[in-house]
Formats: C-alpha cells, structure tokens, sequence
C-alpha cells in the first residue's frame, strides 16, 4: 500500500463495525430516517486526482477510493477483517493442493451498460492488467508471485506484440463457463484470497477498450489500451456506482449504477473533491460544503475544544505503521545493538500525546493492532533510557562517533515535526548532538533508495490486505531499497517468511510470522514507532459502516453502497 | 532599389511591397512584431534546452515514490520503454525538438494517457480567468490609488494611500488568503447561520471568484500605486505641467491630458511582466482556494518530475512572457510618440 500524500488504510483497533450515524447511534432502529433522493447527495475529498480511472492502473489510496466503488473485485473482506466475503463471486473452491482457485462469479452481475459480465471479461481484465507493457505499478508485489506463468513477467520483452501474448495466453487464467473463472497459482498461497480483493484485480470489457481506441490495437501498445478510461461514457464497470461526470483537476462524480447486481445504492450522488491543501478541506467542511473532511494535525486541539465540531469527529485507527530506518550497511548501524539502543530511546507515549495530539498510539512491534499477527508480547523495544544508554556502551559507540550522522528528513511540516522530536529524545536519553538533515522529498527518496544516508523516518507500512504475508516481505533481503530502506541483515528470516507464506495450516503461518516479526523487534530491524489513527469530521446526518482497512481514503468509502443521508 | 557603397540598402532585399511598408509607421510596427516573433523560437529553443538539462540533472526519477511500496525495477525499466526514458539524453531531447516542432508535447507522466497539451488546455481557462480579472482590477486602482497620492503628497490621503500599499505588499497572500477564508467563509458562516458567506474554496464564476482575486490582486495593486506615485510625482515638476497649470488649465484637464500620459510609461513596462506573472497562475492562490490552475499543475508536475509536463508548461510560460514584453514595447508607440521601433 502506498502510503502517500496522505495515507487511508484504516483499521479498527477493537473489533468489527463502526456505525457512524446521526442523533447518537439510532441507526440500529428498522426506520432509516432516509432524506429524500434529491439531498442524498455525498462529497468527500480525496485531495488528489487519480492517475487513472482504469482500476488496473490505479496505485494509490485517492485512486482506489475510485476504483472500487466503479469496479468490483472477485471477493472482499469481512467487516472484522476475520476473513474474505462474497464479492464478484457469489463463492470459491480452492483445491486440496492450494493450487487452483475456481470463482463461481455471481449469476446476474450485470456491466453499468447492462451487459452480463462474464468469466472472459474477467480473464480480459487480468491479461490487461498483467500486460508487462503497461507496467501497472500493483502487479509485481501480488500477481507476479502468484499466478502461474506471471513469474516471467519481467523478462518479457515488451517491444514484441509476440512476445507479450504468448506470455499473455500463458498465464493460468480460464474460463471453463461463462460463470467460473479458474486461476492456478505457481505454489500454495493461504493469502491469494486476499489478493483477489484488491481493486486491480477486476473485469474489463474487451470491445468497449477496443472500441474506445478505434480499433483493435498490438499488446506493445501503451495508449490505445487507456483511452476509454479518460471519458465517463466508456467507464464501464461492474461496481455498485459508475462515473457520471469527470471535471479534470476539480471532482469526479459518481451516481449508482442501476444495472449492479446487488440493487441500487441509496446515495444518488458521491462526490469526490482533490483538495490538496488540508487546511482549505478544513475551512470548506466548516461551511457545510464538505460532508466528510480529515482535521489537519494543527487543528486537533481546535476541534477538540469546539462544542459543535468535537461531537462530530472520530477517530479511525489505520492499518499503518511508523518505524525508523537506520542505516545497517554503515557502521555502527550494522550493529544491532546500537539500532536498538535508539530503539529503547524513544518515548512513544509522548510522541502520540505530544506531536500527534492524540491522532496515534505508540507502537514498539512491527504489525499494527486491528489485524492478524498484531502482538506486543515482546516488549524488547520499548522505552527504557537507561538500558538504552547500557546498549551504546555495550557496542562500544561513543557519542563523538554518532554525533556525525544526521536524520535525513523529508521536506514537510509532519516529518520536520516528528523527527524534531526523534532526534531531542536520542540527545536527551542517549546524551548525544545528531542533527536533521531536511531536504525536499523527491531527493529523500532517491537517496534512501541507493543507500545514501544514515538514519531516516517516518518510514511506513499500510495494509494492503490484512494478512501478516503482505507485511513480512518488506524486510526481505531482496526488497532492500525497494520495500525497506535499512536493509538490515536477518539470518533465516527470508526462509521463514517464505515458508508461512507458502503454508496451507494459517495456525502454522501464523507461529512463522511471529517468530519472524520477533526477529524485527529484537534485532531493530526498524525502530517501530508510532501506529497512526485518522482524525475525521463527519456531519450529523450522514450514516455509513465503517470496515477497518477496508476504507481506501476516506471512512465509509468502501461501503458507500450502504452508505445514505439522514433527514436534516 | 538604391545601392550605397556596394551595399544594399537597408531594407533593400526585402520584397517591394514589405519595404513598402517600412516606410511608413504602421509598416514597421508589423516588422517589427514580425521580427520579434520570430525571435521566439531561439528563445523558446533554449528554454527547452535549459529546462530539459536541469530538470535531467534533479535527483529522483519520475518513478520514485514519496514512501511505502516502490514500484520494482521491473516496472520502471518498462516504464522507462513506454515513456522513451531509456534512449540516451540527446536523443530523448532531439525527439522531444522534434515533437514540438509538430505541436506535440506529449504524454504527461502522471495521468495515464493524458496528452501535456489537454491538461494545460484544462487549467489555463481557470487560471487566465482569474488572472484577467486581477489585472482589470490592478490597472485603474493601482493607477488611482498612485496619481490621487501624488497629487496630494504628504497630506492624510497620501499616508493613507501608501500605508495601504506597504500593508498590502508585506503580507503574504497565503496569509491574506487563509485570513479571508477564516473571515468571510468559516466565521460568517457560524455568525450568519449559513445565510450568508463566501465559498471557501473551488472555482466557479460567480461569489468563488471574489477571494481569489483580491488575494491575487493586493501585491500588484501596492507594487502599481506605488510606481505610479513616484512616477506621477516625477512628471508634476516638469516645466510643461507648470506650463500648463500656469494657462490656468483645471486640474482634471492637467492631469489627465498632460501628467498621466507621460507618468504612466514606467507603470505600462511592469504591467507586462505583471500580466504574465497573473496569467501563469499563482501556486499560493491556487492552493489555498484550491483552483485547478495552470500554476499548481506546473509546480506538482516538478515534485513529481513529470518531465513532459514541466516542459510543457515552462515554453507555454516562455511563450507568455515574451508576448507580455512585446505588447509592452508596442504599447509604447501609442503612450510616447518619442519612441521608434526598430
């Protein structure tokens, strides 16, 4: 998950459903208190344009947000994130071996134009998505190690049509009937189930691309295959909304679809706004020209102290998790002694009270409450000043040596905030003098990604998916530099990892990625910091179900299709 | 067709009827429009060529991203093919010469399938409404403001004026513009119930635009009152307004016939770079009212390296600003009958 702008993959920390409704919880009641049709009308912002409105393309949380409510994916999580749901498909199989799943796709799914949807357009959509031509930036995590015959995808030549389709054709995709879609998998995977509910993986329709781009087009081609995704009229998808208006750089709106499967959705409009600046999206809310907006971390107190807007905010624990890179191809950061002596300096509480106002929850291990595998039996991290400054002497650091690294910081108030803050608690606790080293953030990222500095943070996860696979594989050696920016080096963790995710026994997966984050905590892989929860104002009247890490930007928005307006 | 000394003369190779028309006043002024048309091309040829090479030389690629999930080196070598990012740097600019020479500026990095052209095309309309507008209010009242302080120098008015100017050109228009927000949009909202504010941000032709440009307008406004008062002041102790007040001519008539014209020479020399600096869009304004401008575009796509993107925009803004000065110095045969293009 791209933790962005700003990121929206949210969790619950307790269990379950969170109803969000007006006058005080008096949604359990049979009476909906609807408003009528003309004022169920939603606008939301998610601060920035999607790249694309192909959902195969999309990447980032603002995007998704799109994309699910236009597409459908074959399954979805349950609201306690326990495990998936019907989706696309009314159900699955998967054989005895973990190789095969067989989908049986819901019988009346219909397209926004009233067409069925059908297993072929399903295997359309994945061959379009797995096209290494148009280098979609979801593939190579989940479906390259997935799908049989995708693990070649890097090695298509992608200026030979030829090339491409007989490494298209031979993906294990098929569809037997025009209800059951089978994909075979190149070795077991207990959490492919969750790779089908990501918003990437949905059906498209082959002659409306084709017609949208004038014709049929070579699979080398990077263009034509895009076209009809720039215009409502030729967004066709299979989700409970469809896009009736796109206003380039202003909104995006979407009215339900009245072909979807499932009925009609009780909103007639969402609107989506890309406000990037969260102070403007603050002001907006405040004159009733926002339903839902997020509260900018300097107007937290703000809102607090205020007799109307405190009633109507919420706060949503994401699926996300802060940590702090350091260096571990550089000594003495290649000790993990010294990693996790800056560890044990830090003050989680104060950071979470202090800097993020309350808006997060101290974390010293590595998967976030909400999930499977959250834990923190092993209190190795946690703060303790004294036992810190034992583990720098230990190691035989002396403070002139670390007093010549900085934390290279990323060029925005949050991170100038939050590593302020880092750096006073390691020269406070550690007796130490390191510096931050600001710099703007296409340039942090270029150095993190070649090595090129000594301590960096806030680095983050969010849950693509909540299973412990999609968290673990960012400290695999190979995803130095890609996935994690520390690269430390964990003897036998890849094997462990790759064990429990090739395990079929979840019981036994899940003793293996225990084991495997306590290798993490115990070894500082990272410093684990911070859990963050998003801080949103939600107006009276409007009432939708809030699933955890389901909400792709902002609450409610995966369960828009329940989502309605009260009377007001 | 005369020869002098071996030489033609000037004007001599060029077509009869052209020559024609250098003759005469109207005839050279399209000469020289011409001429400093073609101009733009060298001048938009280095842009390019300066751009290209310091936005190559930014670290980060397009493809990096601000934290999380990387894409894998996979997916940028292939994206690297698709946006021909693999080819050397001279012959990805040689193409891109090329493209432009045929009006095409390509594929913006960050909207799939988006052509450079059709997204500037979507913010200039937003951005030029506004910056129009600015400028009609920035003229007559910056103008004003400077003559009326001029003429009553060191009375009320003056200080008055001037303070205004000063106050208005020392506040940043991200402070101006969030203050009026909070006034007019947040806090009359509560006050009035919701009868009555301003719509705090997005853009629409109607009460959405008064913030924008106010906000957009109060720099250039005190930069104009200011320049014109200096100017105006100049030109009143001239011996041929002291002239003119002695035939006993009415102030209105002495100043609108005699000062004006001629203190209003420096102003119409900023107000080309003005019009270009409204025009092309203020990142701040944009922002703050969040209006989907051609100025926020051209400072996202360089946080993102959108290379087509930013070079699009910067010859789009090279084209302006070289139009603006050459209505400056067109403007000038009118104002100052002095002045002779050449």
């Amino acid at each position: 998950m791209q933790l962005g702008t700003r990121i929206r993959a949210l969790a619950l920390a307790s269990a379950g459903v969170f109803v969000v409704a007006a006058c005080g919880g008096n949604n359990s009641t049979p009476s909906l208190n609807l408003a009528p049709a003309a004022q169920q009308i939603l606008r939301v912002n998610t601060g920035v344009e999607p790249n694309s409105f192909d959902p195969t393309q999309q990447t980032f949380t603002y995007e998704a947000a799109v994309g699910r409510n236009t597409f459908q994916a074959l399954l979805q999580a349950k609201a306690d994130l326990s495990d998936v749901q019907a989706a696309a498909a009314k159900s699955y199989d998967v054989s005895s071996d973990g190789l095969t799943y067989t989908f049986h796709l819901q019988p009346n799914a219909k397209w926004s134009d009233g067409k069925p949807v059908t297993a072929s357009d399903w295997v359309y959509g994945f061959q379009h998505f797995l096209n290494p031509a148009l280098a979609a930036g979801y593939v190579d995590p989940f479906f390259d190690g997935t799908i049989a015959g995708a693990q070649n995808y890097g090695s298509v030549d992608v200026s030979s049509a030829s090339a491409i389709d007989s490494f298209l054709s031979g993906l294990g995709l098929s569809a037997p009937d025009a209800n059951t879609f089978v994909i075979k998998l190149q070795h077991p995977a207990a959490y492919f189930k969750w790779v089908a509910t990501l918003w990437v993986a949905v059906p498209l329709r082959k002659d409306v691309v084709e017609s949208a781009a004038g014709g049929t087009f070579p699979s080398t081609d990077t263009t034509k295959p895009e076209v009809w995704a720039n215009k409502a009229s030729t967004i066709i998808g299979n989700g409970p909304f469809k896009i009736s208006e796109i206003a380039s750089k202003d909104h995006v709106t979407m009215v339900p679809n009245p072909n979807y499967w499932g009925g009609t959705a009780k909103l007639q409009q969402i609107i989506y706004y890309y406000i990037s600046d969260g102070n403007t999206e603050f002001s907006k809310y405040q004159t009733g020209a926002l339903d839902i907006a997020n509260v900018p971390l300097a107007d937290v107190t703000v809102v607090k102290g205020d007799a109307v807007l405190s009633k109507q905010a919420h706060l949503y624990p994401q699926l996300t998790t802060y940590w702090m890179d350091f260096n571990a191809k550089k000594a003495p950061f290649d000790n993990p002694k010294v990693r996790l002596a800056f560890a044990k300096a830090i003050d989680r509480d104060k950071l979470a009270n202090d800097v993020q106002h309350g808006t997060a929850k101290g974390i010293a291990s590595f998967i976030p409450n909400g999930m499977a595998g959250y834990d923190t039996s092993d209190n190795t991290q946690s703060f303790d000043p004294t036992a810190a400054k034992k583990l720098l002497s230990d190691a035989g650091v002396t403070a002139a040596t670390l007093n010549n690294f900085k934390l290279l910081t990323r060029n925005t108030t949050g991170s100038k905030t939050l590593n302020q803050f880092i750096v006073d608690q390691w020269n406070t606790n550690l007796g130490l003098n390191i510096q931050l080293d600001v710099i703007d953030s296409k340039t942090v990222t270029s150095r993190i990604r070649k090595g090129n500095f000594d301590i960096y943070g806030p680095s983050g996860w969010g849950a693509d998916y909540p299973d412990q696979q999609d968290w673990m594989d960012v400290w695999f050696a190979g995803s130095c530099g890609s996935l994690n920016f520390g690269c430390p080096t964990l003897a036998g963790y890849d094997a462990l990892v790759q064990k429990a995710d090739t395990e079929l026994s979840q019981s036994q997966r899940n003793a293996d990625y225990l084991t495997a984050q306590k290798m993490l905590i115990d070894q500082a892989a990272g410093a684990f910091i911070y859990q963050p929860y998003e801080y949103d104002l939600v107006q009276s009247y409007v009432s939708f179900t809030h699933t955890a890490f389901d909400d792709q930007y902002a609450p409610g928005d995966q369960n828009y299709f329940s989502a309605y307006i009260t009377t007001h | 067709m005369a020869v002098i000394a071996g030489r033609p003369n000037r004007g001599a190779l060029l077509p009869s009827r052209l020559s024609a028309l250098s003759s005469s006043r109207a005839g050279s002024l399209a000469i020289f429009i011409i001429r400093r048309i073609l101009w733009m091309i060298p001048i938009v040829f280095f842009v390019i060529l300066i751009t290209f090479f310091l936005m190559h030389l930014a670290p980060g690629s397009p493809w990096d991203r601000t934290g999380g999930r990387q894409l894998s080196s996979v997916v940028t070598h292939n994206l690297d093919i698709k946006y021909g990012l693999n080819k050397p740097e001279y012959q990805q600019f040689g193409l891109y010469l090329w493209n432009v020479a045929h009006f095409d500026f390509g594929l913006s990095y960050q909207y799939e399938g988006k052509t450079v052209t059709a997204l500037i095309g979507e913010g200039v309309p937003y951005t030029a409404t506004i910056g129009v507008l600015a400028f009609l209010i920035i003229v007559p009242i910056g103008v004003l403001l400077g003559v009326l302080a001029a003429l009553r120098q060191n009375t009320r008015t003056d200080f008055i004026t001037m303070g205004f100017a000063t106050a208005a050109a020392s506040f940043p228009n991200f402070v101006v513009g969030a203050l009026m927000v909070v006034v007019f949009s947040v806090e009359m909202a509560r006050w009035t119930q919701h009868a009555f504010f301003l719509p705090a941000a997005d853009f629409g032709l109607d009460d959405h635009l008064i913030m924008p440009v106010i906000t957009l307008s109060l720099l250039p406004i005190a930069y104009t009152a200011r320049l014109t008062r200096a100017s105006t002041l100049d030109t009143i102790r001239q011996d041929y307004v002291r002239t003119a007040w002695a035939k006993g001519l009415s102030e209105r008539l002495v100043v609108l016939k005699h000062v004006l014209k001629n203190s209003l020479i420096p102003v119409v020399t900023t107000l080309g770079p003005t019009f270009a600096f409204l025009v092309t869009g203020s990142v701040i304004v944009e922002t703050v009212f969040n209006i989907p401008g051609i100025g926020r575009a051209f400072v996202v796509a360089v946080t993102s390296r959108d290379y087509p993107m930013i070079l699009g925009t910067t010859v789009l803004f090279s084209i302006v600003i070289a139009v603006a000065n050459l209505a400056v110095d067109v403007l000038y045969v009118f104002i100052d009958p002095r002045v002779r293009l050449t």
